[in-house]
């Protein structure tokens, strides 16, 4: 059998005993196959229903970061917020069905790639407020739901979010393959500017943008990738989901290229959220600062032969993209 | 020196074939990676261009903002020694003196790797 037929084999095995009735799977396709994890969308049909689902499979080989069950459980989380997120159907830590650890999850219908969902905006002058205000109500809906409530696994900063932030990204210039003044003096900008300890602590997505959305003709469907989900500073979702490098050149329109952060504030106030601006500047700052370092270790993995590969080596020709944001952005601090 | 062609010449070459007849030849996953490598080409056949008088703007904008003399010294070392006067701390009129030779640097690296990327400065979000 080849890898295809065995993990459908293994899908329509595993979903016959969750359900307790005859399975047939159908329509699989392989999303995306990285190192870290693999997507699989298939449709699994009990009796004459059809059910669309995505299963997400961690490669028994790759280094698990966190337990299967940990990724799932923030789904869950998010959803009985009132968050759109997929709804999760089953997860199962046994990798003798599919190779790996796994959750199964509601396929939901609609676009995931950005220049896609830019398409759909230019389409319909309405989508790009809505969707930015939509975005705002449901980063609001997580950011108010009790974190008591996440799992107990859940990464959180030992203190203030603010400051772990500073110092874990201190550690990354200071271990930067070739210095990069440009990093230096924005972390001096932004200990500077730093805000005081947030009011009170949420459970952020981490990576809310413009490639991580299900976005339809109605606006948003649901966030994906939940996996560096973690306690922290509301504000941080926000700032990183006005970062440049997820606007996909629509440059002007601040929120993920498709809205304005005056959407993006009035949605996230509307369900009852408390916009900050000082802090989301710093947050988009930061986040912008973190994605270049993010984007230089992808060349080191490149180079030190842990992750060789064009693409990592590539990033690091964009590190200077990363620099001239985050130049411009804290430019005041400088004048 | 080579013979020609170039290696800005040889790059443009490389970069073609790569975006041409390889890129309608692959899909998905190899697909992507060879329109990654045609735009390493491009980057590098500018690079071929402009990289040594990036450089040497480079050594002059540092050895500026640092108060040193540029002569005999590498945009490298010239780096090291700024981000450990950062580091430091405290000095206001340094971090002043090293956010517009940063900003040119910057843009001298822009012109190689991202053309047109300084296009967007931010103005109408900074508050």
């Amino acid at each position: 059998m080849n890898p295809v037929e065995q993990t459908r084999a293994g899908l329509a095995a595993f979903l016959a005993k969750e359900w307790d009735a005859a399975v047939e799977v159908e329509s699989l396709s392989v999303a995306s196959a990285g190192a870290r994890r693999r997507n699989v969308l298939f449709d699994a049909l009990r009796g004459g229903e059809r059910v669309p689902l995505v299963a997400t499979i961690i490669p028994s080989a790759a280094v698990q970061i966190m337990p299967i069950e940990l990724e799932a459980s923030h789904l869950r989380f998010a959803e009985a917020a009132g968050m759109p997120a997929p709804h999760v159907h089953a997860v199962c830590d046994d990798a003798s069905w599919l190779g790996g650890p796994f959750f199964l999850t509601a396929r939901v219908a609609g676009e995931t790639i950005p220049r896609q969902i830019l398409r759909l905006v230019e389409a319909d002058a309405s989508l790009g407020p809505r969707l930015a205000r939509q975005c705002g109500d449901a980063l609001a809906k997580l950011h108010a739901a009790d974190p008591a409530g996440a799992h107990p696994r859940i990464t959180r900063p030992a203190g203030d979010p603010i400051e772990a932030t500073l110092r874990a990204v201190e550690a990354l210039v200071r271990g930067l393959l070739q210095p990069s003044p440009a990093f230096t003096l924005a972390l001096r900008a932004l200990e500077r500017m730093r805000p005081p300890p947030p009011a009170r602590l949420a459970v952020v997505h981490g990576d809310f943008r413009n490639g991580n959305l299900i976005v339809g003709a109605d606006g948003l469907r649901a966030a994906l990738d939940w996996e560096i989900c973690h306690i922290g500073d509301p504000m941080e979702d926000l700032g990183w989901l006005c970062q440049r490098m997820w606007r996909f050149r629509n440059d002007a329109l601040e929120v993920g290229g498709f809205g304005a952060r005056a959407d993006l504030a009035a949605g996230y106030e509307a369900a009852g959220g408390r916009f900050d601006a000082a802090r989301f500047r710093w947050w988009k700052a930061m986040g912008t600062l973190r994605w270049g370092l993010g984007l230089a270790g992808q060349a080191k993995a490149h180079l030190d032969g842990s992750v060789p590969s064009i693409v990592m080596a590539a990033s690091g020709r964009r590190v200077a993209e990363l620099e001239w944001d985050v130049l411009m952005l804290l430019r005041r601090s400088f004048a | 020196m080579q013979d020609r062609p170039t290696a800005s010449e040889l790059l443009q070459a490389v970069a073609d074939l790569l975006e041409g007849e390889l890129l309608a030849a692959t899909k998905g996953g190899l697909q992507h990676q060879v329109r990654v490598a045609g735009n390493l080409c491009r980057i590098l056949e500018r690079e071929a261009r402009q990289g040594a008088d990036a450089d040497a703007r480079e050594v002059e904008a540092l050895a500026e903002a640092l108060g040193e003399a540029p002569a005999g010294r590498d945009a490298l070392s010239l780096s090291h020694a700024l981000v450990a006067r950062l580091d430091a701390g405290g000095d206001a009129a340094l971090e002043k003196r090293a956010w517009p030779a940063l900003v040119g640097i910057v843009r001298g690296k822009l012109a190689i790797a991202k053309p047109g990327h300084d296009a967007w400065d931010f103005t109408a979000e900074l508050d």
